[in-house]
């Protein structure tokens, strides 16, 4: 299979170390798109909360203090960095780590809250995102045991054995416990509730973004018919 | 043609088109109840009023976000048009902008300060799940077809025949997604229900909502282009017109007939379908 039968035109690599980058448009597109939201969110104030108070007509404005906002905005920047370089890694145990890195910033964004209901699934997603790190690496170790590479370049190469499947199943338990969707969604919805609005979209952003390399990551561990 | 002429002419007859089909199925829905309904060409005039409209920002946004991310919208959508109709580039990519689409929603919301807008934001997340039937889709096309790119999807319909026939379920699923977007009181649209207001376009106004409505009208017409073409092929511009007219036709008479569901039973619906569409074209593939 070539990598441009997934992302488009390939574009080159860029050999870092032993994190070699690869461009593909696809790869390009989703590594901008994560850098222009980070810089907006890095130059972005807050937005305040307004509501209406029950039973008298005063109304409650709840706002992020100045320590809360710079923490929460310094861990939003790391987030959007990560999920920039998971857009570009060609390297599976990279991509791992990156995916790894945006869970724990995610939980660390909505931390400073002081809100019970937003702190107790924040809570719950973390215990998630942690169970999920023994199928995310496993699932990479197990890659490299059968094929002696984690190098995406060498693996759209190599035939795709039953237990590379298995190991892209257990990675992609993996990424959906570490980025919190469907099925585990329903602990992370509840995080969104609080004031902040641009640092809440890194967490949205990092999660919908992962899944969609996921899958171009899958399809080149696991290639259909022999493609 | 020049690259650029294409690209020009492509996104302005996305704009167009979109926003016509959006008025008719305004006015399927009408007829349907009874009423005369607004003109076919409502949707468009909306979006030209915005424009001349006073833009004013409410005291609680988050700037300079909550205007940056109306046009993240338009951009991306227009970003569409060049890797569809103009290049016939890579689905995967189509599908990264319906991703980043509900990204764009979610802020779009939540960076007001409207507690409709939040709430909004809090469904786009919640809906998340509702987007496995677009990543089913993906994967289930690439399986039969070997490729993701457009073109290499055209090629192989005109060589084994339109995928409709080939997956039916997997089309299916989509249409359900269809539904999902769709903008006027869709089922299954549970971030622009009307029991918040206008869900994350509440409060945007002026230019900025007329940000949100070009963006609207191009994604309508590229979901239906994107449907058409995955799953019909190669169609002359006049085939997709008559196509679109009849698909956009299809959602008003289903948003005219069926309730608004509740958050919960909108993602359940959505998921137990594309389970069902998942489960049963994997078996058509490999057992067929």
């Amino acid at each position: 299979m070539d990598l441009s039968t997934l992302g488009g035109q390939f574009l080159g690599t860029i050999p870092l170390g032993d994190i070699v980058l690869y461009l593909t448009t696809f790869n390009l597109f989703m590594f901008g798109a994560a850098l222009v939201f980070t810089a907006i969110i890095a130059m972005s104030r807050t937005e305040s909360q307004v509501e209406a108070e029950f039973g008298t007509l005063n109304e409650r404005e709840k706002k992020v203090s100045k320590d809360e906002f710079k923490i929460r905005r310094f861990l939003s920047i790391v987030c959007g960095l990560a999920t920039a370089g998971a857009m570009i890694t060609g390297d599976l145990f990279n991509f791992t780590l990156f995916v790894c890195l945006i869970g724990i910033v995610n939980i660390g964004i909505v931390a400073a809250v002081k809100e019970v209901d937003v702190l107790d699934s924040a809570f719950q997603y973390g215990i998630i995102a942690m169970i999920a790190t023994l199928p995310l690496f496993g699932g990479a170790a197990s890659i490299l045991a059968t094929t002696g590479t984690i190098s995406l370049l060498e693996l759209v190469n190599i035939p795709t054995s039953a237990f590379m499947l298995f190991s892209s199943i257990l990675l992609f338990i993996g990424v959906a416990g570490e980025s919190g969707v469907a099925p585990f969604f329903a602990t992370k919805a509840e995080m969104f509730r609080t004031a902040g609005s641009p640092f809440l979209v890194i967490i949205h952003l990092s999660s919908l973004l992962v899944i969609v390399r996921i899958i171009e990551i899958l399809l080149i561990i696991n290639k259909p018919f022999g493609i | 043609m020049n690259l650029m002429a294409d690209i020009l002419l492509n996104v302005t007859v996305a704009f167009f088109v979109g926003s016509i089909l959006l008025g008719l199925q305004r006015k399927v829905m009408a007829r349907i109840q009874m009423r005369p309904g607004p003109p076919i060409i409502q949707h468009m005039l909306h979006t030209l009023k915005f424009f001349i409209k006073e833009t004013v920002f409410p005291r609680t946004a988050a700037m300079p976000f909550y205007v940056a991310i109306t046009i993240i919208l338009c951009a991306i959508w227009v970003a569409a048009v060049i890797i569809g109709p103009v290049t016939h580039g890579p689905l995967l990519l189509l599908f990264a902008i319906f991703a980043i689409h509900k990204i764009v929603e979610h802020n779009a919301g939540s960076s007001s300060g409207s507690p409709y807008g939040k709430l909004s934001c809090v469904r786009a997340v919640f809906s998340a799940a509702a987007e496995l039937p677009l990543f089913a889709v993906l994967i289930i096309v690439f399986i039969q077809t070997g490729t993701m790119d457009l073109n290499g999807i055209i090629a192989y319909q005109a060589e084994h025949g339109a995928l409709l026939f080939t997956l039916p379920l997997t089309a299916m699923i989509f249409i359900v997604l269809i539904i999902s977007k769709s903008y006027y009181y869709s089922p299954l649209n549970i971030t622009l229900a009307r029991d918040i207001v206008s869900g994350f376009e509440t409060e945007h106004f002026g230019t900025l909502r007329g940000f949100i409505m070009i963006s609207e009208a191009i994604a309508w017409y590229m979901l239906l282009w994107i449907f058409l073409t995955v799953f019909l092929g190669a169609l002359t511009p006049i085939e997709y017109l008559i196509a679109m007219v009849i698909l956009t036709a299809i959602v008003g008479l289903i948003n005219a007939v069926t309730p608004i569901l509740n958050p919960n039973h909108s993602v359940m619906t959505e998921v137990t379908l594309a389970f069902i569409g998942i489960v049963g074209s994997l078996l058509m593939i490999f057992f067929l």
